[in-house]
């Protein structure tokens, strides 16, 4: 085989792959942003020239005209709080307590980020519809039907992925924005 | 086998370049296409307030059903961009302009100026603005001006459009 033949075919070969990587790493999840706590994930310096050209192109492709830190920071998560994929087969309990921002919400999304039509148009809680009493201890339900007080619809079988978005978090959360005690993701029952 | 030894490490040398090329490009990439999409949608150089967000209407990824947004997509290659937005009082809002390859050129909030409004004129280095007026570098011509607006229940949004629909974008007459 001639030299030149086989440096062309093994060049087209890395190029493929290096790019094949790429995509398969912004379509899988939210890790390549770099920052793990329990099942959320998220990222650092994001909307500047300094976040990790990893996590550019994640918040690019699914979080574009995200807000810098400042304003908000962003968990996001796949999975439930023993590493198993969000599905709506079955029914999920988010439970948590205080976050130290000015407000937060949870969000639900499709696995390519946007929000899955229902008949209730429910999609998100927010801080705001949770009272005093339960801000340090508070349940999300999500599922086909309302089973409590907040809830959101996932009115399908398809996989899904949580956005938890905190607006105007204190620097502590920033600061601490792996180690910190978020929202536990618990699997409930789950259909056939 | 020593024949392939080159090839090889050519392909490993290519694969990281692609890797690290794709992940680079994807902002700017993406961020064209989003442009192009809201400019063919609502036009550009004009702000469009946009009604809460459902799952059959949406334009952007990841929307929060919780905001109300107000976008305008802009273009200052003919002119500099004249940028106004309204408080909404007792609601958490902030203006964000993003260049064309996502990076965050300006964002306040409500925090920062207090309840009154943000008056901006959004230009490229060259571009010239009026004396006194708070100028905005931007490293090219493309790029979006976003408002959100947090909705404590989506009946305010009538409450809210009150103030917001106050806020504009336009090119700066000279």
């Amino acid at each position: 085989m001639r030299t030149g033949f086989r440096y062309g075919i093994m060049l087209v070969v890395g190029l493929v792959l290096g790019t094949g990587a790429a995509a398969l790493q912004l379509k899988q999840s939210f890790a390549a942003m770099g920052i793990e706590n329990g099942p959320w994930r998220t990222g650092e310096k994001v909307g500047t020239a300094d976040a990790s050209v990893a996590t550019r192109a994640t918040v690019a492709l699914r979080g574009l005209l995200a807000l810098p830190e400042r304003e908000a920071i962003y968990f996001n998560a796949s999975t439930d709080s023993q590493g198993r994929k969000l599905t709506g087969r079955c029914a999920y309990r988010v439970t948590g307590g205080a976050i130290d921002a000015r407000w937060w919400s949870l969000t639900l999304y499709d696995s390519a980020g946007y929000l899955i039509p229902n008949p209730a148009s429910v999609y998100s809680v927010g801080s705001a519809a949770i009272p005093p009493e339960e801000k340090t201890n508070w349940t999300v339900d999500i599922a086909r039907k309302r089973t409590g007080t907040h809830w959101i619809a996932m009115p399908d079988d398809q996989p899904f992925e949580l956005t938890l978005r905190a607006y105007h978090p204190s620097r502590e959360l920033l600061a601490k924005r792996g180690s910190v005690p978020l929202p536990r993701i618990e699997r409930g029952e789950c259909g056939a | 086998m020593s024949r392939w030894i080159g090839p090889v490490v050519l392909a490993m040398i290519a694969a990281v370049a692609a890797w690290y090329g794709t992940l680079a490009a994807a902002p700017s990439v993406i961020m064209d296409r989003a442009w192009n999409r809201l400019a063919d949608q609502a036009g550009y150089n004009k702000m469009t307030h946009t009604p809460p967000v459902v799952a059959e209407r949406q334009t952007i990824v990841r929307p929060s059903p919780d905001l109300a947004y107000s976008i305008c997509a802009f273009d200052l290659t003919q002119a500099p961009l004249e940028v106004m937005i309204a408080p909404v009082p007792a609601h958490y809002w902030s203006l964000t302009v993003f260049d064309s390859v996502t990076d965050v050129a300006f964002v306040e909030s409500d925090r920062d100026t207090g309840g009154k409004p943000i008056r901006l004129v959004l230009a490229t280095a060259d571009q010239a603005v009026p004396k006194g007026a708070r100028k905005i570098v931007m490293p090219d011509a493309k790029g979006v001006a976003l408002i959100r607006v947090l909705l404590n229940n989506r009946a305010e949004i009538g409450a809210v459009d009150a103030y917001r629909k106050q806020s504009f974008c336009r090119p700066l007459k000279g």
